[in-house]
Parts: structure tokens; C-alpha cells; sequence
């Protein structure tokens, strides 16, 4: 065990992050108490009110999800604009890059290994070792595109319904973007439940969360879980030393 | 439900001057070509006309929103922005929450709501809200020069709508298949009682309704993978994390 640490998040990707992370559960929380139509709710009628106690009335819950949703959107466009070469597209690149054979054999292992232990993935006749992975692991990069493609749709189908009663004249199109919206809120929240679990729950990845606020993670942790990554910054330390 | 404002409408009366129509436009400021009421008319069937059958002769229909007790106009509204006030019964938009997105539009049989031109939400009749507020009826009742129009509290039995339900006999214009339950009741010769169209939701609204189970499934698949996760953190105690670093060190060595 050593104490060094190495460089993984700037300030800015720590703010997106948690910028990010307060829009989703305050836009999730008043998005769904919107939901009042009783044939919609599952799981009854209970958080529609709560919210609508919160706020006031069904209109102030509208208004403060337009403007929490407006303002993640602006911020997300400044970012995407200004920060394109250093930060968006690098991340891009990270996160739509796989090797399937051994991003399958990872997945396979690790959801057996997180979920029954080393014992059964033996037991499984499985090897006790996991693929080596880059700054960011399969699920990592998976849960990444999923928030990516479902950020834009749930954009996208946020701003029609914004737009209906100010300038659109077809409803359909406005039906269309609310189950839409709903549909990929869904699948990005199934995948954040799994997100928020290994980063604040789970003692595997506890350096990793803490790296969201202090931008380094152990050089140890590094080396464990993002061998790849790990090899890269030693190699590019030595070159800098030989140089 | 305190009070079911609702009307009992006496179409043999109605002379078809169109007098509820143009007062409506003007006290609700309806937008042009647009209307929160109507006039319904029966032709007779000249064909077959007798002088001596009174049965088949021309007849006028007055109506507008039935404030229905079944509304499948708020059962499509996805954030009940239309709704069904318990305080008087009526059906009520709330404006501020109304996204514009129609879909109540074809689920009234009726045709009693339309999307606003300039609003873009959606508007209907409130049986004049704001004139009832003043303590006034509302502007089709008071404008009638025939009275067709009885309005009132059906749950009040001292009502005129209340006495004249119990004393006649009416009726209900509705589709078979969608029997929304509406408020305005008809003295039982009136017509045409077939025009009442059947309730639609629209498919994306259906949609929605079939896979919202769907979309909970998947989350509580997940809430299931995180339990089982959570489980084995808890539950096998012989794998804490140093552990499998250090298995995998032996590998690495």
C-alpha cells in the first residue's frame, strides 16, 4: 500500500458531475409528481401529492421543472461548447471505445463477483481474474452512453414540450415527446440506481467517490481498477523523467 | 362531491336562434371559429312526412361540456392539469398546467374542448365560472329568450334542476360504448341522441398506459440488482475489498 495519489477529475468535470447530479434528482423528483393522471401511477398517488404540497400548487411544480430543466440544459451547452476539446470530446472518445470479447468476459465476471462473491464465480468455473480496464471500466462506459443518449432525447423531448404552448400547433408530436421523456428518464434511472450504489455504497469504489470531490484517487486503487489507465500515467511519468 | 352543477335542457323549446352560442362567445372572449357550445339539429325526414306525425319534424338540441361524472377527458390528461372539481363538480383546465398536448381533445365524445389559437392549452365551457363567482347564471341560461336551459345543484333537492329530474322524465345523450355519465339531462323527446362520438385516447397516451409497467419494471429489476449487490456486501464478510486486492496481487505475482 502506498499513499501517492494521482490526478483523475478537474474542478470543472468535479462541478458538471454534481451540477449534473442535484438537476437529475431534483428534475426526476418534480418530473414525476407531475404524473397525476391516476392511471399513470404505479405506485399511487402519494409522491404527486408530496410534491405538490412542496410546491404549492401543480403550476409552481411546472414552472420550477422548466427552469431546473432549461438551466441543466444552457449549462450542458456552455460546457459542450466551450469545453469540446478538453473535456467533452477526450471523454467521448473513452466511453464510445470497447473490445467486446473482453468487455463481455468483465461484464459476465464482475455482476457475478458483485453479486454472489469469488466463491461462486470459482464455483461458476470462472478465474478469480477480472479484465484489465482503461480510466473507465465497461459499466462505467455503458451506464456513460446511456446518460449521454438518454440526456438527449430527454432534452430534446423537454424542449417540444416546452414549446408546445408557446409555438407548436402539432399535438401529436407534443404526446409523443411526454412518453418518450418518460420512457428515457426510466432506463437512465434504472442505470444511476446501479451508478449511485458502487460509487456511495459499495466499499469497492469508495476512493473513486471520493475522488468526485477531491480529484485524485490513491495510486494503489488506480492500479487495481484501472490497470490500463494505471499503466498509461506511469509510462508517461517516466518518459517525462527520461526526457 | 359537494355540489354537481348540472343542467336539465328542454329541447322542444330551443328555437335555434343560436342566442347561447353568440352570448358564450362574447362573455368566455371564444376565439373565431371556435365554440364552447352548440346547437344540435335533428332534419326531419321529408321523404316520409305526415301531417298528422308531429314526431318527425325539425328539432334543436342545445348543449356544451357535460361536466361527466365518467371523464374520459381527465383520464387522458397526463398531469390532470383537466380535472374533475370537488368543490362544484365542473370539469376545470388549469391553464398554468395545461401543457397544450391535446390529448384530452378526442377523448370527450362530445367535441366540448378545442386547443385555444393564441393560448395553445386547452379551453371549454366552466358553466361561466367568473359569472357564478358575481352570483349570476351562467351567460347561455340567462340569454335563452325560451328558458331551455334550466341550470342548478343536482345535489341540492330544493333546486329547480333537482325538482324538475324528480317531476320529468329525461334523458342522457351518450355513446354506447363510452357512457361518460354527463350532467346535462334532456326532457325525453329530444334529438338526435346518435351523435356523441366514441371517447379515443391518443395512441401515444395508450402507449404510455401499456409500458408504464414496464419502464417500473426495469428500475425495480435494477433497485433488485442493487439489493442483491448490497446483500453480498453485507452478507459474505470474508471478501472484504483488501481481500480481493490482495488475491488479485497474487495473481499479478
Amino acid at each position: 500500500m502506498n499513499s501517492k495519489v494521482i490526478k483523475r477529475h478537474s474542478k470543472v468535470t468535479i462541478f458538471m458531475h454534481w451540477f449534473n447530479a442535484f438537476c437529475w434528482f431534483f428534475l426526476l423528483a418534480t418530473g414525476l409528481g407531475l404524473i397525476k393522471n391516476k392511471d399513470l401511477q404505479l405506485l399511487g398517488g402519494w409522491w404527486s401529492n408530496l410534491m405538490y404540497s412542496i410546491f404549492g400548487s401543480g403550476e409552481t411544480l411546472l414552472l420550477v421543472h422548466e427552469i431546473c430543466g432549461l438551466t441543466w440544459l444552457v449549462v450542458f451547452i456552455v460546457y459542450i461548447i466551450f469545453g469540446s476539446r478538453k473535456y467533452v470530446i477526450p471523454f467521448l472518445k473513452q466511453v464510445f471505445t470497447y473490445s467486446p470479447a473482453t468487455d463481455l468476459k468483465w461484464l459476465i465476471k464482475k455482476n457475478i463477483q458483485m453479486t454472489l462473491g469469488n466463491k461462486w464465480l470459482k464455483r461458476l468455473g470462472f478465474t478469480a481474474d477480472i479484465p484489465e480496464q482503461g480510466f473507465y471500466n465497461v459499466g462505467q462506459k455503458l451506464f456513460a452512453v446511456a446518460s449521454i443518449l438518454g440526456g438527449i432525447v430527454i432534452a430534446a423531448t423537454g424542449i417540444i414540450m416546452f414549446l408546445s404552448n408557446i409555438l407548436l400547433q402539432n399535438t401529436a408530436i407534443v404526446q409523443w415527446a411526454i412518453v418518450i421523456h418518460f420512457v428515457a428518464v426510466g432506463v437512465v434511472t434504472g442505470g444511476l440506481l446501479v451508478h449511485i450504489y458502487m460509487a456511495a455504497i459499495s466499499p469497492d469504489e469508495r476512493p473513486a467517490f471520493f475522488s468526485m470531490f477531491t480529484g485524485t484517487v490513491p495510486e494503489d486503487y488506480a492500479e487495481h481498477h484501472h490497470k490500463l489507465w494505471y499503466d498509461e500515467i506511469k509510462s508517461a511519468e517516466r518518459k517525462a523523467h527520461s526526457a | 362531491m359537494k355540489k354537481q352543477l348540472a343542467m336539465v335542457i328542454d329541447s322542444t323549446s330551443c328555437i335555434d336562434c343560436k342566442g347561447c352560442m353568440t352570448a358564450c362567445k362574447v362573455e368566455n372572449k371564444v376565439p373565431p371559429g371556435k365554440w364552447r357550445n352548440w346547437i344540435k339539429e335533428q332534419d326531419p325526414d321529408f321523404e316520409n312526412l305526415s301531417r298528422s306525425d308531429n314526431s318527425e319534424s325539425l328539432h334543436f338540441q342545445p348543449g356544451n361540456c357535460m361536466h361527466c361524472d365518467n371523464p374520459t377527458c381527465v383520464q387522458a390528461c397526463p398531469t390532470s392539469a383537466t380535472y374533475k372539481n370537488d368543490k362544484d363538480g365542473t370539469i376545470k383546465v388549469n391553464k398554468k398546467l395545461c401543457i397544450g398536448c391535446g390529448s384530452c381533445i378526442p377523448a370527450c365524445p362530445y367535441g366540448a374542448r378545442y386547443r385555444h389559437p393564441e393560448e395553445k392549452v386547452v379551453d371549454k365551457c366552466d358553466f361561466c365560472e367568473r359569472r357564478r363567482a358575481r352570483g349570476e347564471l351562467p351567460a347561455c341560461v340567462t340569454t335563452c329568450p325560451t328558458k331551455a336551459r334550466t341550470f342548478g345543484d343536482l345535489k341540492d333537492p330544493n333546486s329547480e334542476v333537482a325538482r324538475l329530474l324528480k317531476s320529468k322524465k329525461t334523458v342522457k345523450v351518450f355513446n354506447r360504448q363510452t357512457d361518460t355519465q354527463p350532467n346535462i339531462y334532456y326532457m325525453s323527446m329530444t334529438a338526435p341522441l346518435d351523435w356523441p362520438l366514441k371517447a379515443e385516447t391518443p395512441s401515444a397516451i395508450q402507449l404510455w398506459k401499456a409500458i408504464n409497467p414496464f419502464v417500473w419494471g426495469f428500475v425495480g429489476l435494477n433497485v433488485l440488482g442493487v439489493l442483491a449487490m448490497l446483500g453480498k456486501q453485507l452478507l459474505i464478510k470474508d471478501e472484504s475489498p483488501e481481500a480481493e486486492h490482495k488475491q488479485r496481487e497474487d495473481v499479478h505475482e
